[in-house]
């Protein structure tokens, strides 16, 4: 094997048949095309919904942030435990991810489509037959879902794809699974941090093991609780965050004083939902997750003490504090809060009680570490081991700063025998679209495409094939 | 140019004189390319010569133009692992084969690609799927109909229902256990049997124990009865007997084992990671303290001729000796590799190898008895102690009447005793000594032994004098009765004719004194020697072995005797 020579094309077994990989998430809804490394369509699970002309009016992608529409409501048609609830929204949240970007008009041949000819009378007839086409005519689809995705949902999903969409072929894979391909892995214990849950997934030669997979809903938007609670308890004066879109204009002030900005005020009727506002705040929060909170990296907890008998909230104390500016031009220096905010992923006791807040306080049951040892223990003992020794990381708060490891010596410190690895790619985007990226590779493998469930089959033994296929 | 002329032409200037020596510039070497104009006028007349290195994008060797471009076309495909006939479509190579060949020209091209086009859409390529051979499923026993089952595989603890969705499982998840397990969601039909019995039944976890354990019992089963025993192959006896032989309470013991191993604390962790570490210590300390050794010991351990020297002593044996030196010098120098155990052919061979560490036992106490020596002549450390005689006994202190320079051995002063002024004797000695089972190197050489083996060999020297003269004495006697009985059958010859009747018993009685050997031998020293002191105790013990070997001796020197 000359490592210098790429390979030969039998060899890593790839044959695109262009696959349309659509990964649906609760915050964010993926899609692209099998063989490529990212996702060519990124858009917000979120659909906008107002009144305009006695009409209502549904908007999707990244136009929901954009304009405050009076009466502009935002929806999401995914539960908080992942599994859709809105079909009907759903399904066009999903449609309208591929069809924006990925698939369009059919290229027909420029000697007919009339886009060369000078005079167009011919043109609208050709236009008619054209609409009729359902989006995903010559793509075959696989979708992902949640390990704990009941069956009643996989049915509904089938349908939409064969029906509604009409793509010629389909499958169903776990999310799990696909972030273990992405990661090289056909066994894998997949840690995957989302907006709304995290969850853990034992994978074994390329399928769950149902028994051990384990979910909670401590995600990113938990966390995002988690700072709001903080912020109505922060010192000086309580933080209200207030969104770009109200802002008018700002001054810039000292750290700790309070905001000098010129508001914009929207007039009760013209006004936005306050479902708008609190997505745009999510914005804002997500930002400050990124520049801002950090995880305490261990290997202990954040209440206990350290190695030097100095406690480990000192320490985090004592670490340079980080500096965020909210839109209203109000800024501080942010210390041992910031580690605090995410402490109750690994650490019940240590939550900021918010009564406020839909989140209820987390139970120990709920946090990652017990949630890993939950799910070990459903799996065989024998294979514990090897998924200890190959962790993979993914979810896009998983990559809140010092995450891993504090992971890494949570691990080991639940399980001081066998040795722990964890595999987190460094790269944002591999971990933000891990399943997705599993996917990808998984729908442009030439053994795979044995795999899908045609439209044939499917019109055969209805939508409970996918029970049987998608195992 | 134009531009000077026509500033001159401004300012009414006379038109230039002379013509610009144009030629100047056609003798300056082009400029390469890929460096400015001005940067190279900068450069002056005689630059060095620069090597401009250019990543230019190289493109195709020429000879590739010439070559017929091979379109990709998106071709459908049918997948042999498929049952339905999916077709796919995906990029393709186009086969020059199945091309027409059309004729050129840009109407044309674009017409044969329509019909192209059409040809292969609805007859997908006829060749194999590439991937379609990947699709293998793991190798299931047939399974059982009715009668089999009834004969053969009946269960009180599984259900024929049961046993089935086990089969099954095991086929769809290719027989991988944990994937079967995880799965394993057995329903029994409660319209069958809605009593209690169904209720229970609904509860039973199976472990995966459990279901290896109906599984293998069932493919034991269904394998025997397609091959019996006897005809079975080895791969396939090998793998009844495992099936047969599984053992779910061991199997699930063996996993709670796992299980433990694995729930440890991180104390017990530790303490083990410290165990092991002590123990490689241990290991390893202890493989120092042996090469340290061993390198010890080769270092001590010189070879020490016993040997005589006679057989290099004609220029083949000094040859020989020359060679079987060069070929222990070069064996020494692997040999702090080999170790001690790499054994050396010594040059003398009759060198005991382990003369080395023998010796050396005695090295401690030679040592206070060297310590001795000199404290009798430095006065102040005899005053500090005086040893009794038992204190003497008990540290091996030995006073010599007589110091020879240099160090020596006890076992070198032993070892010369055995060796005796003729080569005869010598090897009479070590007869001898052989025959007590006494081996020519003391294997511990004490003071005491070393006594002992003096007085033995001194013993039996002297028994080997005494046997000496005994012989001589004997053939001395047959001699002369030969001489006597000759002469007496001259003188009955000249007294008269009688019978030789006599003559026998005389013959044979010298031949009885031949043969007997050492019978009549040690009598005889017995006998001769009688205010020697006793012999040793074991003489008599060995009298009747050592008979053989002097018997020989005995006739060579009759031998020599007659000659």
């Amino acid at each position: 094997m000359n490592p210098s020579n790429p390979p030969q094309a039998g060899e890593y077994g790839g044959d695109e048949v262009s696959a349309i990989v659509l990964d649906p998430g609760y915050s964010t809804t993926r899609a692209g095309f099998a063989g490529e490394d990212a996702p060519k369509s990124l858009i917000p699970t979120y659909y906008g919904k107002y009144n305009a002309d006695g009409q209502e009016k549904l908007i999707y992608g990244d136009d929901i942030f954009v304009t405050p529409r009076p009466g502009l409501s935002i929806h999401n048609p995914i539960g908080k435990d992942g599994i859709v609830e809105d079909w009907d929204m759903a399904e066009k949240v999903w449609e309208y991810s591929f069809t924006s970007r990925l698939t369009g008009a059919k290229a027909s041949n420029p000697l007919h489509n009339g886009l060369n000819d000078i005079s167009n009378e011919e043109l609208p007839t050709d236009m008619e037959v054209e609409s009729d086409e359902k989006p995903l005519a010559d793509s075959p689809l696989l979708m992902t879902e949640a390990g704990w995705n009941p069956v009643k949902a996989r049915e509904k999903t089938i349908e939409i794809a064969m029906e509604k969409w009409g793509t010629p072929a389909f499958y169903l894979a776990r999310n799990g699974v696909l972030a273990a391909f992405a990661a090289g892995k056909a066994s894998a214990l997949v840690v995957d941090i989302g907006a709304s849950n995290i969850s853990i997934t034992p994978v074994h030669d390329g399928m769950i093991l149902k028994r051990g997979v384990q979910h909670s809903p401590l995600g990113g938007d938990y966390i995002s609780s988690q700072i709001r609670a903080l912020f109505k308890k922060n010192s000086p004066q309580p933080i209200t965050i207030t969104p770009h879109y109200l802002i008018s204009s700002k001054t810039a002030v000292e750290a700790g004083q309070p905001p000098q900005a010129k508001y914009k005020t929207f007039p009760a009727d013209k006004a936005p939902d306050a479902t708008y506002r609190a997505l745009l705040e999510e914005r804002t929060l997500s930002e400050f997750k990124e520049c801002v909170v950090q995880v305490w990296p261990g290997p202990n907890k954040l209440s206990a003490t350290g190695p030097t008998g100095v406690s480990n909230e000192e320490m985090a104390r004592s670490s340079p504090g980080r500096p965020f500016e909210f839109p209203d031009g109000y800024n501080q220096l942010f210390g041992a809060d910031r580690f605090r905010v995410v402490e109750s992923l690994f650490d019940a006791k240590a939550a900021i009680p918010d009564p406020d807040s839909i989140f209820p306080a987390p139970t120990q049951a709920q946090t990652l570490p017990e949630l890993i040892k939950a799910s070990l223990g459903g799996v065989d003992v024998d294979i514990r081991p090897h998924l200890l020794n190959n962790v993979v990381v993914t979810g896009a708060s998983s990559l809140l700063y010092g995450f891993t490891d504090r992971l890494n010596h949570e691990l080991m410190q639940l399980f001081p025998g066998p040795r722990v690895r964890i595999s987190a790619p460094g790269n944002t985007a591999e971990r933000r679209f891990g399943s997705w990226i599993g996917g990808s590779i998984l729908a442009s493998l030439g053994t795979f495409h044995q795999m899908w469930i045609s439209k044939k089959e499917y019109d055969e033994h209805g939508a409970n094939i996918v029970e049987k296929r998608c195992k | 140019m134009a531009a000077a002329a026509d500033v001159r032409d401004m300012l009414n200037l006379p038109a230039e004189g002379q013509p610009r020596p144009h030629k100047k510039q056609k003798v300056v070497e082009k400029r390469p390319e890929g460096i400015t104009r001005e940067l190279y006028a900068l450069l002056g007349e005689r630059a060095p010569p620069i090597a401009i290195n250019e990543n230019k994008y190289k493109g195709r060797p020429k000879w590739m133009n010439k070559l017929r471009v091979r379109p990709w076309r998106m071709t459908p495909f049918t997948n042999g692992a498929r049952t339905d006939g999916l077709v796919l479509n995906h990029w393709q190579r186009k086969h020059e084969s199945t091309r027409p060949l059309a004729p050129e020209g840009a109407q044309m091209d674009v017409d044969g690609v329509t019909e192209e086009g059409k040809e292969d859409a609805p007859k997908p390529l006829e060749q194999e799927y590439t991937f379609a051979k990947y699709n293998i499923k793991a190798r299931t026993p047939r399974r059982y109909n009715d009668d089999e089952y009834n004969r053969l595989l009946r269960s009180d603890d599984w259900s024929r229902e049961e046993t089935d969705y086990l089969m099954d499982l095991a086929t769809e998840y290719d027989l991988r256990w944990l994937l079967i397990a995880d799965r394993y969601d057995y329903q029994p039909r409660m319209d069958t049997e809605p009593d209690a019995n169904a209720i229970v039944r609904a509860k039973q976890v199976r472990t995966m124990e459990h279901m290896k354990a109906r599984y293998y019992k069932i493919a034991a089963t269904m394998l025997a009865i397609e091959h019996p025993p006897a005809e079975m192959s080895e791969a396939e006896f090998d793998m009844h007997e495992k099936m047969q032989k599984f053992d779910p309470e061991r199997e699930k013991a063996r996993k709670d084992l796992a299980a433990l191993q694995l729930d440890r604390t991180a104390d017990e962790v530790r303490e083990e990671a410290m165990l092991l570490e002590e123990l490689k210590r241990i290991t390893s300390n202890e493989q120092n303290f042996i090469t340290e050794r061993r390198e010890l010991y080769s270092r001590l351990e010189v070879p020490i001729s016993v040997g005589n020297t006679a057989m290099y002593q004609s220029s083949q044996g000094l040859s020989q000796l020359l060679q079987t030196l060069l070929q222990a010098d070069k064996s020494k120098k692997r040999r702090s590799i080999l170790g001690p155990d790499g054994a050396v052919a010594s040059p003398v061979g009759q060198t005991p190898t382990q003369a080395g560490p023998l010796g050396r036992a005695e090295t401690p106490s030679t040592n206070p008895a060297a310590g001795n020596k000199k404290g009798s002549i430095s006065l102040p450390q005899q005053m500090v102690r005086t040893l009794t005689p038992a204190e003497e006994a008990r540290y091996g202190v030995q006073h010599h009447e007589r110091v020879t320079a240099g160090v020596q051995f006890r076992s070198d002063r032993a070892q010369k005793l055995t060796q005796a002024k003729s080569n005869v004797q010598t090897l009479k000695l070590a007869g001898a000594l052989a025959e007590l089972e006494i081996p020519v190197r003391l294997f511990m050489p004490t003071e005491r032994v070393c006594k002992e083996f003096e007085k033995l060999i001194q013993s039996v020297n002297m028994l080997l004098d005494a046997r000496k003269v005994a012989e001589k004495v004997e053939s001395e006697i047959r001699v002369l009765e030969a001489a006597k009985a000759e002469r007496e059958r001259k003188s009955r010859e000249a007294a008269g004719e009688t019978p030789a009747k006599g003559d026998n018993p005389v013959k044979t009685e010298a031949e009885d004194a031949g043969n007997s050997g050492l019978d009549s031998a040690a009598d005889a020293s017995g006998a001769a020697d009688d205010g020697e002191n006793e012999t040793p105790v074991k003489e008599d013990g060995a009298h009747k072995r050592s008979a053989s070997v002097l018997s020989v001796v005995s006739d060579k020197s009759n031998k020599r005797q007659r000659r």
